[in-house]
């Protein structure tokens, strides 16, 4: 099976809870991402935790694009 | 895509054999969700344990039963999975979870039939139970940065 990553998705200005999903790629500094309606720039990517299987733990800083 | 294919991209089976996981669809219900549609609401007795397969749901925690404004927690997607406390500890639903997506999909598991799978098979009962407190475990982690 191809990698899965489990992202745990933290907003920079701390009003927003974040979000936690699984995606199929790991995202990159300056990737667009969409959580619902909201769209973010991600800022940094961090491996939170050690993979286990063909699971990625990612912690991702967002903070929300610009128009 | 068809269930096992869902199913063998969520965490929660990870580590199980394809046999087992056959299994595991077959004690899966399909439910589907529109926007603002409770599917779990806080204090209440539930049993079954929901995969969201696709769409976003928001998880609320309210400080008292009339709390007019309860927070957001957290919003969760594609893959994880809400219900696993009462699964567990068999206690009143911790937090209210409510679709925010248009047509958000999940698969629910009874707590009775995943019981009963767990009891018949060692192996596929040690993997889930250790893969749910992993994924607590991760929802933990989540909460520490978030809070940070």
């Amino acid at each position: 099976m191809p990698a899965s990553y489990k992202v745990s998705y933290v907003i920079q200005e701390r009003n927003h809870p974040g979000a936690i999903l699984n995606i199929d790629h790991r995202p990159l500094v300056g990737d667009r991402v969409v959580l619902g309606e909201q769209e973010f720039t991600v800022l940094e990517v961090i491996d939170l935790i050690p993979p286990r299987g063909d699971f990625h733990y990612l912690h991702v800083t967002l903070r929300r694009a610009e128009a | 895509m068809d269930l096992l294919t869902v199913l063998s991209k969520v965490e929660l089976f990870d580590g199980i054999t394809p046999y087992e996981l056959e299994a595991v669809a077959k004690i899966c219900h399909q439910r589907s969700y529109q926007v603002g549609d409770s599917i779990i609401t806080q204090g209440d007795h539930g049993d079954d344990l929901y995969v969201i397969c696709d769409g976003f749901v928001e998880v609320l925690h309210s400080e008292t039963p009339s709390d007019p404004s309860p927070r957001a927690i957290v919003n969760l997607g594609q893959g994880q999975i809400v219900g696993e406390m009462a699964l567990v500890d068999r206690g009143p639903r911790s937090a209210t979870v409510r679709a925010i997506s248009e047509k958000t999909i999940v698969q629910v598991i009874e707590r009775e039939d995943f019981e009963k799978l767990c009891d018949e098979n060692y192996h596929l009962g040690y993997i889930v139970m250790r893969n749910i407190a992993a994924d607590l475990s991760f929802k933990l982690r989540h909460q520490h940065l978030t809070n940070q």
